[in-house]
């Protein structure tokens, strides 16, 4: 236990001190997720910020304004149709919303004259943005619809946020990133090993009594360590500065974390196996890193992919990782149940685990 | 490897000598438990390395042939993770002061000059205070002067009680430090002994040297009373012969005959290097 935990701390210390392990494995996928975070921040958010044109003036349209604003899907900014359209025209603005005069009589139960009618100004070149805004319209009048009709509404709506394949783009990243992230420490685990392979440390450490499990364990020990801070990273980045909200439990997300970072720790042993220098093993995780990154639906989602290619997808470990990731983390559409995520991730963890125990060679 | 049969006593300093590729570092990886032999008898400390091989690590300390170190670590640092892999490990404190490496116990060991990375790797064969040392090559690649601090550790080490196994293709350096050598070549050991043991089987004979004269040919030489082989070696002569006392009075008096005395002259038992000459018919370092 003793030297498990020295050596652990000299692993670790090894890592803290080599500057270029530690770019790629915090400081890249943290740049990563502001990048993509930034890029895709726009189309993705859950609440728009309308311009309110009032031309009525009664309170029957302060009372239509409290029932958009208690949607919680828009945010209100009064003032003149002019205005308005200057700022919606600069950017500054999603849309906007015309009530014109009449409104009052209009909401007079005893009126029976044609319908007042609600403008929405949308730019329908922001296709999220605009059909958002006119069902959010739609819904929020036909309340209001309802409500003056007098009768106490036969059919209530209870209206929940639930976030499915719909996800924002950016909650769609933060977990594919988080996945990217400990693929990368996972399977760059196999450069460590084969430089303490060929700097002959493993055969010094092999001349001590120190037993091979107490240094593989220490290995692991290191990568699970650094896979918490990189979570750790991320998330609070995600929750912080890109506003993403976490839905599943800090234990499910954790043990989703440990089981990926452990199954590519052992890609990465798998790796250190079969390379016997330190070229070879880094040319190795690029062969190994890219399909991965770029076929496993961690960029690209797995339904927009033709169907050869998601043919390819569910044979790599890190689809079930993200998946599992996005189910955990922010409640994604599950492509396979989340048991079947972690049956797949366990099986490469034991077949890969198995092969290198296998094939490794300490010397 | 072929046929390589020694026994080192406790408490000695044995050298295995021979060329690069001759066999030594495979005959010391069996012993550390490093590699297992297809096939023969080990017993190191009385344990089988190829059973007992956790035993016998907790009781030597061995040096490999390149430093193996984690280029990110402390001096300090190393000396202390390696300690917490034995049982009773030296304080670091007292490794840093006995190897000289006090000044250095904050660098990282991949700033150290090839002296000091030696003995650092020493330090750490030695953090478990082992009965048995394993050293192969230490003082390759290194300059005279630290050279010669090795050598000083190495003979400390026999005067604390330790038995060390070392390699070599210094012949220097066995004569100098070991007490008994086994010469190999081509995986086989050729003769084992003390130096002088391994000197007088062969080599009667001792060697008067000296500068060319000119006036004494060979034939003049080969005439001088003891000497049975005339050889030339640089400018020098070199004449074999078993009456030292003799051929150097003779050749004084020659000398003086045609008004000269020989300059540089020196008796010369034959060395390892000649031995091994001799044994496989080339030079230690070729």
């Amino acid at each position: 236990m003793r030297s498990l935990i020295a050596l652990s701390r000299a692993n670790l210390k090894s890592f803290i001190r080599d500057r270029a392990a530690l770019f790629w494995t915090l400081a890249f996928p943290i740049i990563f997720v502001l990048l993509f975070g930034t890029i895709f921040s726009g189309g993705g958010k859950l609440n728009y910020n309308v311009g309110w044109v009032d031309e009525d003036g009664s309170a029957a349209a302060k009372q239509l304004r409290a029932g958009f604003e208690r949607t919680d899907l828009v945010t209100l900014h009064d003032g003149s149709l002019e205005a308005e359209r200057d700022s919606m025209q600069r950017g500054d603005i999603d849309g906007i919303i015309v009530v014109p005069a009449g409104l009052a009589q209009a909401s007079d139960p005893t009126h029976a004259g044609s319908p007042v009618t609600v403008t929405v100004y949308v730019d329908p070149t922001r296709t999220n943005a605009s059909q958002g805004l006119v069902q959010v319209a739609n819904a929020v009048t036909m309340g209001a619809n309802l409500a003056l009709s007098g009768r106490p509404p036969a059919i209530a709506v209870q209206s929940e946020i639930l976030q499915t394949q719909r996800l924002s783009n950016v909650s769609y990243f933060v977990p594919s990133i988080l996945g990217m992230a400990l693929m990368q420490l996972g399977i760059f685990a196999a450069i460590p090993l084969v430089q303490q392979r060929e700097k002959l440390i493993l055969k010094r450490l092999n001349a001590t009594p120190l037993p091979r499990r107490t240094l593989v364990a220490s290995n692991i020990v290191v990568r699970l360590v650094i896979a918490a801070v990189q979570t750790l990273l991320i998330i609070v980045i995600g929750q912080r500065v890109l506003g993403v909200e976490l839905i599943g439990s800090a234990l499910a997300i954790a043990g989703v974390v440990v089981l990926g970072a452990l199954t590519f720790t052992s890609i990465g042993y798998l790796i250190a196996s079969f390379a016997r220098t330190e070229e070879a093993a880094n040319g190795m995780t690029s062969v190994v890193q890219f399909p991965l990154m770029f076929l496993s639906g961690i960029f690209f989602p797995l339904e927009i992919m033709p169907d050869w290619l998601r043919g390819v997808a569910t044979f790599l470990p890190l689809t079930y990782l993200g998946d599992a990731l996005r189910q955990t983390m922010v409640g994604g559409a599950p492509f396979v149940p989340l048991g079947v995520d972690v049956a797949v991730l366990v099986g490469w963890l034991a077949v890969c685990f198995l092969v290198s125990a296998r094939f490794f060679r300490w010397q | 490897m072929d046929g390589v049969t020694f026994d080192v006593g406790a408490g000695e300093i044995f050298g295995l000598l021979g060329p690069n590729g001759a066999g030594k570092t495979t005959t010391m990886e069996m012993l550390e438990g490093l590699s297992t032999p297809d096939s023969g008898e080990l017993r190191v400390l009385g344990l089988d390395p190829t059973r007992d091989a956790p035993k016998i690590k907790a009781r030597i300390g061995v040096q490999l042939q390149t430093a193996a170190l984690f280029p990110q670590l402390t001096v300090a640092e190393l000396i202390e993770l390696f300690g917490t892999f034995y049982p009773r490990p030296i304080p670091a404190a007292k490794l840093l002061d006995e190897l000289d490496l006090q000044e250095k116990r904050n660098a990282q060991t991949k700033t150290l000059s090839g002296g000091q990375r030696q003995r650092l790797s020493v330090a750490l064969a030695l953090v478990n205070d082992p009965e048995l040392v394993f050293l192969d090559e230490p003082t390759t690649g290194l300059d005279p002067a630290a050279r010669h601090s090795l050598w000083q550790l190495i003979l400390r080490m026999k005067d604390e009680g330790r038995t060390v196994l070392m390699t070599t293709h210094y012949m220097e350096e066995a004569e100098g430090l070991c007490d008994r050598v086994a010469i190999m070549d081509h995986g086989k050991i050729l003769d084992s002994g003390t130096v002088d043991e391994l000197v007088h089987r062969r080599f009667h004979e001792r060697t008067v040297r000296f500068d060319r004269i000119d006036a004494l040919g060979d034939a003049t030489l080969a005439e001088l009373p003891g000497v049975s082989r005339v050889a030339h070696e640089d400018d020098q002569v070199v004449l074999h012969t078993a009456d030292v006392a003799g051929t150097i009075g003779a050749l004084l008096e020659a000398a003086a005959a045609a008004g000269t005395e020989p300059a540089n002259l020196m008796i010369r038992r034959a060395t390892l290097e000649d031995v091994f000459l001799e044994l496989t018919g080339r030079g230690l370092r070729d």
